[in-house]
């Protein structure tokens, strides 16, 4: 083979990749913006099941599809019309799992001249939107949907079995508008002061609708099956029973009160335990700073609230706190009772949260350690070697820390930590999907990447710190420009939040609908509502709310 | 010249089986197995060229076509994944389509460009001494 030959070879490769490509590019995509033509998939849901569906062709027949079963009482009728569909390329089960966009896509499958669909609201129901493929270890493949799952379905719907419908029928994926009210349409400028307020009186509901007689909350409501989760968490209760005291004591609700009681009764009556001279929160031999410190961000907010039971509880708990910090700011994170000495070992979230719960307890202790060890720990927190080049683009989770400078701001500036939470804010900025290109309802949300949907505790906990950093910011005088696009980017992830919180949510899809209202599910695909995510959704539309009031 | 390729195949293969093999965890038999090939056939050309054994230069043409074929393989499977995923999430692919673009871009010079001109190198080496 001469040179020449060689080279037209590679060229002839090149141009048949380019053009293999483009056609694939093309067959695979859909147009999300068409005008929507159908055909319409109507269904009546009742009791969160689906009882009926039609699939029409025309607005005539569309008119009245399914009216006497959507008259009956309690049924909701749904149309989703599809806009476009494209086909999935072959059989094969891994690209089929890879050609749904989860919570967007929908599915058909033909097999034997008829057509069966999962649609986005059955997808949910099915709660088939996302599925990892491990290959053991953390090796793991991303895909659309639960791909046995939905498989499974549609063959059940067509009278076959999910392995013969895989290798003799065709699928096409498609995208779909419905007339369901959810997700609400919510921009930047319904993100008003009133909606706020209403957002998070209705979070903190949720919490005090879904707790038990001893105090402790439903951990982890499932809103298409109505299941339940049996885990529980004592940091998260803690941190649930925060969010809910400081709403009780914003808005003077005696629901929200005697819940946030209740819920601190269960930590100070039930999971206190002795750690050597001090007393700390958990359960078995080993405890974690974390329980303690967002115990003590509840016992603060219980104190502030006119509870003084609480007083000498918290106290306790911050001497517990301070007895565990390193000389150089650091926690030891957990405590062994049996052995009666701290394990220094770390993990996330907890550094932050102590310094956070010591900030707020020097407020009700008064003692000059509690400020020093709060000041300490934010140090240690923010300090990032200028010989690390990494420092600019690798983050942890830092919604403590920076929720730990606000609080300090007024008695401990620390500048440093400023210039840390701003760095933070502005990586998050640009980690933030903006539509378009992004569908109007991601406009907001923080990116997991591009083939995941966005979650909406991340976007929250990322705005309880945005808030602080904000409410810093403009207290240091920063420039207008600055602050101005800390608020932009504030505001429309509040939108986002707002878009997704079941104000009352996908009722068509729930069986209990009710017990679901104010809640935040955990993103459009995954619509269960854990006690953390109206705590820290809640939470960051709280601190945005009292920095308004100011 | 067969220095200078002894040396660049054996620092590709050192980067290879390093990425590969020290840095990507679990073990996974479709990365690893061609990456050790490569490795294997890269590193044994660079020890017959820096031997001046008198089986070198049909071992770097081997390394450079086994290199070539896979190289050109990986690639063109890269390009039509991208191609795909970019249709399927047309919106918000942008970030994925700009890390695997990248992927390409540092592929493509050990796993085609070297390859092709050591190729193109063999073939005058074996067209000038008839001439």
């Amino acid at each position: 083979m001469t040179p020449r030959t060689f080279l037209r070879l590679l060229g002839l490769w090149l141009g048949l990749l380019s053009l293999c490509s483009v056609a694939i590019f093309y067959a695979v995509r859909l147009d999300r913006g068409r005008v929507p033509s159908g055909p319409y998939i109507v269904s009546v849901w009742e009791s969160g099941a689906r009882t009926a569906r039609k699939v029409v062709h025309s607005e005539p027949e569309l008119a009245h599809a399914l009216e006497a079963e959507a008259a009956r009482s309690g049924a909701q009728r749904v149309v989703e019309t599809i806009v476009d569909s494209a086909p999935i390329l072959s059989h094969s089960w891994l690209l089929l799992g890879e050609s749904v966009v989860p919570a967007q896509d929908g599915l058909s499958a033909s097999y034997q001249g008829r057509t069966a669909y999962a649609t986005p609201d059955d997808l949910r129901k099915l709660e088939a939107y996302e599925h990892t493929l491990s290959f053991g270890g953390q090796l793991g493949l991303p895909l659309g949907i639960h791909v046995n799952r939905v498989l499974d379905t549609l063959a059940s719907e067509l009278g076959t079995e999910a392995n013969e419908l895989l290798r003799h029928g065709s699928f096409r994926r498609f995208a779909v508008i419905s007339d369901a009210a959810y997700p609400r349409k919510v921009n930047e400028a319904d993100v008003t002061r009133e909606a706020i307020e209403n957002s998070v009186r209705s979070a903190a509901r949720y919490l005090a609708r879904n707790q038990r007689r001893s105090g402790a909350f439903h951990y982890e409501l499932n809103a298409v099956s109505g299941g339940e989760s049996e885990e529980y968490n004592y940091p998260r209760h803690a941190g649930a029973t925060f969010f809910l005291a400081r709403a009780a004591n914003q808005f003077h609700e005696p629901l929200l009160e005697r819940a946030s009681r209740r819920a601190g009764a269960f930590l100070k009556d039930r999971s206190t335990l002795r750690c050597g001279a001090h007393a700390c929160v958990g359960e078995g031999d080993q405890v974690d700073i974390g329980s303690a410190a967002l115990a003590v961000l509840a016992y603060v907010e219980l104190v502030e609230g006119g509870n003084e039971d609480y007083r000498a509880a918290v106290l306790e708990l911050a001497a517990f706190l301070r007895s565990q910090q390193r000389p150089d700011g650091e926690f030891q994170h957990f405590y062994s009772i049996s052995g009666g000495h701290p394990i220094d070992v770390q993990t996330d979230y907890y550094t932050g949260e102590a310094a956070f719960a010591l900030a707020r307890v020097h407020r009700v202790s008064r003692d000059p350690k509690d400020l020093d060890a709060a000041r300490r720990a934010l140090s240690f927190l923010v300090a990032r070697s200028p010989w690390f080049v990494g420092a600019h683009y690798l983050w942890g989770a830092e919604h403590w820390t920076c929720q730990a400078l606000a609080d300090l701001w007024q008695r401990a500036p620390d500048r440093v930590a400023l210039k840390f939470c701003l760095d933070w804010q502005a990586v998050n900025r640009n980690l933030q999907f903006t539509s378009p290109p992004a569908p109007s309802s991601n406009d907001g949300s923080i990116s997991r990447g591009p083939f995941m949907t966005p979650r909406l505790t991340p976007t929250g906990s990322r705005l309880e710190a945005a808030v602080a950093t904000l409410e810093v910011a403009r207290a240091a005088g920063l420039p207008a420009s600055e602050i101005e696009l800390l608020e932009h980017q504030i505001k429309r992830a509040f939108a986002f939040v707002l878009r997704y919180q079941f104000t009352p949510g996908p009722t068509h899809l729930m069986p209990r609908p009710r017990f679901l209202e104010g809640g935040f599910p955990g993103s459009a695909s995954d619509l269960h509502v854990r006690i953390d995510y109206p705590q820290h959704s809640g939470a960051a539309l709280l601190r945005y709310w009292e920095l308004g009031k100011r | 010249m067969r220095i200078t390729f002894a040396v660049l195949n054996a620092v590709s293969a050192s980067v290879l089986l390093l990425a590969v093999f020290a840095l990507i965890t679990p073990r996974f038999w479709v990365l690893d197995v061609p990456a050790a090939l490569i490795a294997l056939v890269e590193l044994v050309s660079a020890a017959a060229l820096l031997a001046r054994s008198p089986w070198a230069l049909r071992a770097l043409s081997v390394a450079a076509w086994v290199t070539f074929a896979l190289g050109l393989t990986l690639v063109s499977l890269v390009v039509i994944t991208i191609a795909f995923l970019r249709g399927i999430h047309t919106e918000y692919s942008l970030a994925g389509l700009t890390l695997t673009a990248l992927a390409v871009a540092l592929l493509v010079p050990y796993t085609v460009l070297l390859p092709v001109v050591q190729l193109l190198w063999l073939k005058r080496q074996s067209v000038e001494p008839r001439s």
